[in-house]
């Protein structure tokens, strides 16, 4: 519990904030791992898998331990970082991964009986019996070894996405960001700035350096207040990027609302970045030194003890008499050290391994030393050093260790770039090939001085900018240490304690050594036997000093064992967010028909046909099931007139001198041949001669048509038709424009629709001579309403489709309802559409499915071999001359045996199997007309069969009933009602 | 003049409007649509006096807007004028092109900005993925939004008009208006 003097934080103002309910408190600045240092909070959590003591690590987002939910309820989040989570007023964070509570955790049993658990261990416990994993092993491992548990509510706020563009994005906001950012923005360009941190500075924030003599917090001030004035350039506080994709795209997510009790807006921002160049200034990430008992509360990267004192004046002492105690193979240690006492804290010592290593200020130094163990039950209590041969126990409340700095240059590895080793940096650089236009400077590029950094990142954001033609001159950049950090390569101690190399899954020096046993040698194999490097830190901490003692063990030397690439994200990134916000019925678009408020009105039910609303039936009062609203719509179709909003068939408008000639090539049959005022029905096929799609084309004109596709088909068959315009055909003079909205279109279907037409037209004559069977026309309704009618029909009915424009759809449909009161009018829906197309043996999406031909569905003879169209030289293919299976109606034996569509069909007596599969069912309905079920389908050598008898079989359901062959065209077959 | 009584693409008989901080936003059923496809051949006409623009372009005279859509093809727009035959009066003036009503195909949204550019900018970059170049005055550019295929058409310094398929108003009109109402609220 001790705060410092100094510090970034605004002590004026105190929050409150509680950690497993006990109240704390911080200030502004703070983050919540520093605050709980403050509040004297060492243990903090407990490990994945031996469920181990674990306190705070480090100081950033490569966080292992310190991890907590934040807040409650359904704003519950687990897995959070502690350091990098912004203290705010009213913060609640518990601790996880332990029962029943942090300071005693009954599953710290797992500890003891570590030596069962090594790596590997799932693998090889729990193989039999196979059927025991789902059910018993998977939830019992799953339960034991965890982090937080999701909450199980859904997700209260709000989110959102967007997209920026900009000449140069700089990632990460430190020395070298700062400097590039002001190199490229005071040269005019376009600049993103986006850093993790809610403070700019970077690293500057936690060193005590100073620069012109000034501490460095009031350089980044300065720098930031002219990036602020600049007007392009834009800065995202609180904002990672974690991915690096093609074409300069970058994904970022900027925490909006995190820091904020309740986010005012949206809590996260899902950004989609296209930047012409990018430059990585992401600094680096410190690496420990594993030995024996090193991962207890109270031990942590040096650096970030470092950046604990300087920028948040505290310290993971209990009382600040506490010593604290540095194991470092480099310069750096020697640092913290200096500022630590610079702060007035007790410094037990330094050890060194380097025989070599001098002091730095006036502390213990044990050079050529180790640390071999250490005590302490939920928080460090002493140290073993080990020297010369002889060891001694060290009271010592907190140790630092500092192995040496690796380059976050996670980013520069997102295209499949591997890392290059440098001895001279004794760390991974960042790859030879990078992302296109990418650049890396200060601490990312492994620069360590400030000197270095600052000036890398104002020279690297000049080269950027020249590449796209634009003169940047180079900033004056303050004076800056430039001291040369020396550093041994020294990776683990060697022992027969416990060793963690990666905290967050309990991988040990031992563990890395029993895969290398076992012949688990390759990097991404010794990753998926221990497990190392896995989870929300991506062992951030762990994959380089990993990868050092597997060369050890190899005897190989670093870059021979192997390197490590990065995929995104570079930190964990909410689905939430991803999702972008867009939740329930905003999930997707959803298109309405003109008439919807009519069918809303008479309670209809809706159906999702792609991402169209229709209306599948209008229940009336007093019917209780789907099944007596959809047979009284059927009925009344068939024996008076109905109403179906139709407008979302496809409708594309046809122009041009060669439109004729551009539809004869697209649709199998003739269609260039279709007079003025006519309609035909029309097939095409995809190039491989299977159907594609159905419907009418309406001849307007000389030089205009209408082509109308089905509901689902609309999209595919107006790119198909743009494809053959623009690609295949662009000798035609076609123009093409899709009118699908345009037009409220409604059929008008039933013996009594003439009738009822008659009454709004204005002056057209429909009688069958003036206007029979496949007419169409442009005319008007209602006193002066420009309309298209086109006579029609999908119900087997006399039947009409009337378009007029689209915002007086809703009124002409209860125009209609209103003007065919006493002829019985009836609205219907999808439902009713299909029983009275099925009954017609009209085909639809079921009957082209892909998988079929026109042959197949009796229309072979309309693939005109007058002509040559798309697909008809490969309809006429063998293989499909071949094919005796033809669509088929199936009447049920007994008429109220429900026959399943997707049911296969058997001869009497053939196995259930696909080699005596004889067919499939497609369609299926009740049929009131004819009071039985029944069912279209596809059956091999159908016309022969006609009459005979058939099994319907549902094996995946069980269940099956016998039906007999018959016409598909269950009613009319010579079409007379149709041409009344 | 029909006696039916027409709908908004929102399913009103008044246009939709919403204020949030200084943008307004306004369904423009007014407008009557058509668009203009060259024939082979055929020269670009100057209907109503309109000069056909360049690809991602967007000009207008009094009464009458007209941008580029595709290659040799452009729609116009004529607000005030969604109750008439608005195909059936440009193709006279358009010899030699394709013409077809497109009025009710679309719904228009148009967003003013009492505060110039900067709020209608930052609205768009929670859109659309354009760089500000194609949102710049005079541009007209059809894009994606909220998985919708929509045009965006920058008239003026303070107006944008977002133009997508009538079918999907409701949805694209809660993309705007939601998107709209947090940025006031930022």
């Amino acid at each position: 519990m001790t705060r410092l003097t100094g510090g970034l934080i605004d002590r004026s103002k105190t929050l409150s904030f509680t950690f497993d309910g006990k109240t704390c408190h911080g200030h502004p600045g703070d983050t919540l791992a520093s605050a709980l240092m403050a509040n004297g909070v060492r243990l903090v959590g407990r490990s994945f898998k031996y469920h181990r003591p674990r306190g705070i690590f480090s100081a950033g987002s490569e966080e292992p331990n310190a991890l907590v939910t934040l807040r409650s309820g359904a704003r519950a989040e687990p897995n959070t970082r502690a350091t990098c989570v912004e203290l705010y007023d009213g913060l609640e964070a518990s601790s996880q991964n332990r029962w029943p509570s942090l300071g005693f955790d009954a599953l710290a049993v797992n500890d003891a009986l570590s030596p069962f658990f090594a790596a590997g261990f799932y693998y090889k416990t729990f193989m039999q019996p196979a059927a025991f994993w789902e059910k018993i092993y998977e939830p019992m491992i799953r339960r034991a070894a965890g982090l937080g548990r999701l909450a199980s509510e859904p997700d209260p706020d709000a989110y959102d996405h967007g997209f920026l563009h900009c000449d140069l994005l700089v990632i990460g906001g430190g020395a070298a960001g700062l400097a590039a950012a002001l190199t490229a923005g005071r040269a005019g360009a376009s600049v993103i700035l986006a850093d993790e941190d809610f403070r700019l500075g970077g690293r500057l924030l936690s060193e005590r350096h100073a620069l012109d003599d000034a501490p460095a917090s009031d350089w980044v001030a300065e720098a930031e207040a002219e990036l602020e004035s600049l007007p392009s350039v834009r800065i995202l506080r609180r904002t990672t990027i974690f991915g690096a994709y093609d074409h300069g795209i970058f994904g970022a997510v900027e925490r909006v609302g995190d820091h904020l009790p309740v986010p005012q807006t949206v809590r996260q921002t899902l950004w989609r970045i296209t930047a012409k160049r990018s430059l990585l200034a992401a600094g680096a990430t410190e690496r420990h030194i594993p030995f024996a008992g090193n991962d207890r509360p109270g031990i942590l990267l040096g650096g970030a003890l470092r950046a604990y004192a300087n920028r948040w004046a505290v310290t993971p002492q209990a009382k600040p008499s506490d010593r604290v105690a540095i194991f470092t193979s480099t310069d750096d240690g020697h640092r913290t050290a200096c500022d630590l006492l610079a702060h007035g804290v007790p410094v037990l010592a330094v050890i060194d391994p380097r025989q070599d290593a001098a002091r730095l200020g006036e502390y213990q130094l044990y050079s050529g030393a180790q640390v071999t163990g250490t005590q302490g039950r939920l928080g460090l209590s002493s140290i073993q050093v080990s020297q010369n041969g002889r060891s001694e126990w060290l009271e010592c409340a907190v140790l630092g260790v500092s192995g040496g700095w690796n380059p976050n240059l996670h980013l520069a590895s997102h295209h499949r770039g591997r890392p290059q080793w440098s001895d001279d940096h004794l760390a991974f650089l960042p790859p030879a090939e990078m992302p296109p236009g990418m650049g890396v400077a200060g601490a990312a590029a492994g620069h360590g001085s400030t000197h270095a950094t600052l000036s890398s990142g104002a020279s690297t954001a000049q080269a950027l900018l020249s590449d796209l033609g634009l003169s940047a001159a180079l900033p004056a950049l303050p004076r800056a240490e430039d001291t040369q950090m020396a550093q041994g390569a020294f990776w683990h101690v060697p022992g027969k304690g416990r060793a963690w190399v990666d905290f967050q899954n309990d991988v040990t020096v031992k563990d890395i050594a029993l895969a290398h046993k076992e012949n688990m040698r390759p990097v991404e194999h010794l990753k998926r036997w221990t497990t190392l490097g896995m989870a929300t830190d991506q062992g951030k901490t762990a994959n380089v000093t990993a990868l050092a003692v597997m060369a050890e063990l190899t005897g190989k030397s670093i870059p021979q064992t192997g390197t490590t690439i990065f995929r995104p994200p570079y930190t964990p990134v909410a689905l939430s967010v991803l999702g972008g916000g867009d939740t329930g019925s905003h999930f997707r678009p959803r298109r309405l028909t003109p008439t919807h408020p009519f069918a809303e009105q008479r309670g209809a039910e809706f159906v999702e046909v792609g991402q169209w609303m229709r209306a599948q039936y209008f229940p009336r009062d007093g019917e209780t099931h789907w099944r007596e609203s959809v047979d009284r719509e059927v009925l009344a179709v068939r024996s008076g007139v109905g109403l179906c909003d139709v407008t979302t068939l496809g409708k594309i408008d046809v122009q041009g001198a060669d439109a004729g000639a551009f539809l004869h090539r697209i649709y199998a049959n003739m269609m260039g041949t279709l007079k003025v005022g006519k309609v035909r029905y029309g097939l095409m096929l995809r190039e491989d001669g299977l159907l594609y799609d159905d419907g009418t084309c309406a001849r307007l004109a000389e030089d205009h048509y209408v082509v109308t596709t089905t509901t689902a088909n609309a999209g595919l068959v107006y790119r198909q038709m743009e494809f053959a315009r623009q690609g295949l055909w662009p000798d035609l003079d076609v123009q093409l424009i899709s009118t699908t909205d345009a037009w409220a279109q409604i059929a008008v279907a039933g013996p009594k629709s003439r009738a009822l037409l008659s009454r709004i037209v204005d002056d057209t004559d429909l009688s069958n001579e003036a206007f029979p069977f496949m007419a169409c026309a442009e005319l008007t309704i209602c006193g002066g309403l420009r309309a298209r009618l086109f006579r029609i029909s999908f119900s087997g009915e006399l039947a009409y489709e009337i378009a007029v424009p689209a915002r007086y759809g809703n009124a002409l449909m209860a125009r209609l309802m209103e003007a065919g009161a006493d002829l019985g009018v009836t609205p219907y829906g999808t439902e009713a559409l299909a029983v009275l197309r099925i009954e017609k043996g009209h085909a639809a999406g079921a009957e082209l499915n892909g998988q079929t031909t026109a042959a197949m569905l009796g229309l072979g003879k309309m693939v005109s071999k007058k002509k040559d169209s798309i697909g008809a030289v490969m309809s006429r293919r063998a293989a499909h001359e071949a094919d005796t299976r033809r669509l088929v109606g199936l009447m049920p034996l007994d008429p109220q045996e429900k026959i399943p569509a997707g049911a296969h069909l058997f001869r009497p007596g053939d196995a259930r199997d696909t080699a005596s599969d004889q067919g499939w069912v497609t369609s299926a309905c009740y049929s009131p007309h004819l009071q039985s079920h029944i069912a279209l389908g596809y059956l091999e050598e159908a016309e022969a069969r006609m009459g005979e008898e058939i099994v319907v079989a549902n094996p995946l359901e069980g269940g099956e009933c016998l039906a007999r062959i018959v016409s598909p065209h269950f009613i009319d077959p010579e079409g007379e009602r149709l041409r009344a | 003049m029909p006696d039916l009584a027409p709908l908004t693409a929102l399913g009103a008989t008044e246009p939709r409007r919403a204020t949030h901080g200084a943008l307004t936003l306004v369904e423009r059923p007014d407008i009557a649509l058509a668009s203009l496809a060259l024939r082979r051949g055929s020269p670009a006409p100057q209907p109503f006096g309109l000069a056909l623009p360049e690809a991602g372009c967007l000009t207008g005279t009094d009464g009458f807007d007209v941008f580029w859509t595709g290659p040799g093809q452009w729609m116009i727009a004529a607000p005030g004028r969604a109750d008439e035959d608005f195909a059936a009066r440009l193709a006279p003036v358009a010899p030699g092109c394709s013409v077809t009503e497109q009025t009710d195909a679309w719904v228009v949204v148009e967003i003013n900005s009492g505060r110039g550019s900067a709020p209608l900018l930052a609205l768009a970059e929670k859109l659309v993925n354009l760089p500000p170049a194609s949102l710049a005055p005079g541009r007209a550019t059809r894009t994606g939004l909220h998985h919708m295929s929509v045009f965006i058409l920058r008239p003026a310094e303070d107006r944008l008009a977002v133009m997508g398929m009538r079918s999907a108003g409701a949805s694209l009109w809660h993309a705007l208006d939601d998107t709209a109402k947090r940025r006031a609220a930022v």
